[in-house]
C-alpha cells in the first residue's frame, strides 16, 4: 500500500469516528428528557494491526458522564419522591451542541485531508501525461 | 578475412546481454496487475454492500477513491508504454 492510499484510509477512519461521535451526541440530545439518563461520552483510540499502530483512529466505546442528575420538581410525575422531585438526565444541551460542532469541524478536517491526498496523487500522475 | 566484420560481431555479442531483460520484471508486473484487480473487486463488493445497506458510505467513498487511484495509475502507465512503443515503430531504420 502506498502512502497515498494509507492516508486515504486514515482520513476515512477519522471521518467514521467523528460520525460515531455525532451519533452519540444525537442520542444524548434525544434523551434530554429521559429520567435517569446519563450522557454518553465517546472515547477514541488508535488502531493497532499486528501489534503496530497504523495511525488510524476508531471509537473505543463510550463512558457515562458521572455528574449528578438534575432534580426536577414535578409532584404529578409517577417517579417523583415524597418531596415531589425526580431525577432527570444530566444532559446539558449547550455542551451537546458544542460537542456536535466539534465533531463537524474534525470531520471537515478529515475530509480536507482526503481531498488533498486525491489532489496530490492526481498531480503526480499528471507528470507522466506531459 | 575481413577483420572488421569479426570486430563488429564481437561488439554485437558484447552488447547483446544489455538487451535481455534483467530481474523478474514479468513477475512484478503480474503482481501489480493482480493487486489492481483485487482493488477493483473490493470496490465492487463494497458498492454492492452499500447499495443493499450493508456498508457505511465512508467505506464506499474510500473504496471508490482507491479504485480511482489505481485505475488512473494503470491508465497513465499504459499510455506511457503505448507511446514508447509507437515511438520505436516510428524510428527510421
Amino acid at each position: 500500500m502506498s502512502d497515498f492510499s494509507n492516508s486515504l484510509q486514515t482520513a476515512v477512519s477519522g471521518m467514521r469516528a467523528q460520525s460515531t461521535r455525532l451519533r452519540h451526541v444525537s442520542e444524548n440530545i434525544a434523551n434530554t428528557d429521559t429520567p435517569g439518563y446519563r450522557r454518553k461520552i465517546m472515547n477514541f483510540e488508535q488502531v493497532s494491526k499486528d501489534g503496530a499502530k497504523t495511525g488510524e483512529v476508531r471509537s473505543a466505546g463510550i463512558s457515562l458522564d458521572r455528574t449528578e442528575l438534575s432534580r426536577i420538581f414535578d409532584p404529578a410525575h409517577p417517579m417523583s419522591n415524597e418531596d415531589g422531585n425526580y431525577d432527570g438526565s444530566n444532559v446539558d444541551l449547550v455542551v451537546e451542541i458544542a460537542d456536535a460542532r466539534e465533531a463537524q469541524r474534525s470531520y471537515e478536517a478529515n475530509l480536507k485531508m482526503f481531498e488533498q491526498t486525491r489532489n496530490m496523487s492526481s498531480k503526480l500522475l499528471e507528470l507522466l501525461r506531459k | 578475412m575481413d577483420i572488421r566484420s569479426s570486430f563488429a560481431a564481437q561488439g554485437y555479442a558484447a552488447t547483446k546481454p544489455a538487451l535481455t531483460p534483467k530481474g523478474d520484471a514479468g513477475g512484478a508486473l503480474q503482481d501489480a496487475a493482480k493487486s489492481f484487480a483485487a482493488t477493483l473487486q473490493e470496490s465492487e463488493a463494497t458498492a454492492k454492500a452499500a447499495m443493499s445497506g450493508g456498508a457505511d458510505p465512508h467505506a464506499l467513498v474510500e473504496a471508490l477513491a482507491q479504485t480511482e487511484l489505481a485505475v488512473e495509475t494503470a491508465v497513465t502507465v499504459r499510455n506511457k508504454v503505448v507511446e514508447a512503443y509507437q515511438e520505436i515503430l516510428r524510428m527510421p531504420v
